[in-house]
């Protein structure tokens, strides 16, 4: 996938750019947000499904990252390390939604209601009506399938299929066993192979 | 000892090799129905990739500025946030000011003024001293002192007293 953060690495690496967000500089850690700031966002949408919660836990994670970067070590990859925070701070939201909704097992489908036909749903290149109307009807029954699975489940799935992040990455970013991934992987693809079969054997 | 369920996906993700794969694959009991399912879970993937990939961020460069201005606003030194506060609170501290003043300032009024109200004092001041003569000697001796401010005037007044003691002597 070509993103920011393919485009700019050439010129300065993530890690030079963290020792100068290490001592204080503030357009260097700029420009890691401008790196991962799609990427990151993308993924809480994914597994929040509102774009103004997604907006608020980005905004959130890279606050923290800033907060903490001093105790960056480098043994991973930055982007691993971000990704660490942004899955302990959806997670830990998505726990305390879940909590103060009382009960209902991560059904998301009220806010499934709010996903505006074509809005971020649709590639930004034009598509006829009838097309945008289809896609819309498939992300939502995603989203919906997605809302079935627990927050852990949501991450490690999306985290391998959207974002190709090895096991030993995922379990990093989740702060588990790669065995527990690998499990978790296992459970998670069962359940979206049963929910969403008819959409992909249509396609 | 990988669980099944680990086994599984790593099969599946095509991770398993050499005599882990073999065996494996030995072990499953329907190997049509295992490739099916692997197929399956392939669509699953490149379904989720095809449609979730495209979660794009609106409004990038607003979603940066945020972020610069919330990391900017943290790391104003304390010092100045607590001048800016202090400018903040300016006329709300003035306004309490003026008012613990005038308080003050009537409490004061008040009491000078009643001081200096002599139609309401009697002419004699008096000031029962705590001094006490010895009771072995005078037992039933009391000690009082009255002032007479007009003419300048204390009286040391004494009842009971048996003998006066020398070194009670007035000097």
């Amino acid at each position: 996938m070509q993103t920011e953060a393919t485009l700019a690495q050439a010129d300065v690496s993530d890690l030079d750019l963290v020792t100068r967000c290490q001592a204080g500089d503030t357009e260097a850690f700029d420009e890691l947000v401008t790196r991962y700031r799609t990427r990151v966002f993308g993924m809480i949408y994914n597994m929040v499904h509102s774009e103004q919660d997604a907006w608020d836990l980005a905004q959130d994670s890279f606050l923290k990252a800033w907060k903490s970067i001093k105790r960056f070590r480098g043994r991973s990859s930055f982007y691993t390390w971000i990704y660490r925070i942004v899955m302990n701070v959806t997670i830990d939201w998505l726990r305390k939604k879940q909590v103060k909704g009382g009960g209902s097992e991560f059904d998301d489908s009220i806010q499934l209601k709010e996903v505006e036909p074509a809005s971020k749903t649709v590639p930004k290149t034009e598509a006829l009506p009838h097309e945008m109307m289809e896609r819309s009807e498939i992300r939502a029954r995603i989203d919906k399938a997605i809302a079935q699975l627990s927050p852990e489940q949501r991450a490690v799935i999306l985290m391998k299929e959207i974002e190709e992040m090895q096991y030993h990455e995922i379990a990093e970013a989740l702060g588990c066993s790669i065995g527990t991934v690998m499990s978790r992987l296992f459970y998670a693809r069962k359940k979206l192979q049963n929910l969403l079969r008819d959409v992909y054997e249509n396609i | 000892m990988k669980t099944f369920e680990e086994k599984w996906t790593a099969w599946l993700d095509g991770q398993l090799s050499g005599p882990e794969l073999s065996e494996f694959e030995a072990a499953l009991p329907d190997k049509a129905a295992a490739e099916a399912e692997k197929a399956e879970a392939r669509k699953l993937g490149a379904l989720l990739k095809r449609e979730l990939s495209v979660s794009a961020l609106t409004n990038e460069e607003f979603f940066s500025h945020q972020i610069r201005e919330t990391i900017r606003e943290s790391s104003v030194p304390s010092a100045d946030r607590e001048a800016r506060r202090s400018a903040w609170w300016t006329i709300p501290r003035l306004l309490w000011t003026g008012t613990a003043s005038l308080a003050v300032f009537l409490i004061f009024t008040i009491f000078v003024m009643r001081d200096k109200n002599p139609a309401e004092e009697s002419q004699y001041l008096t000031q029962i001293l705590n001094a006490r003569v010895d009771p072995v000697v005078s037992p039933n001796a009391t000690v009082s002192m009255f002032e007479v401010k007009q003419d300048r005037v204390t009286v040391l007044w004494t009842e009971g007293l048996q003998s006066l003691p020398a070194d009670y002597a007035a000097k």
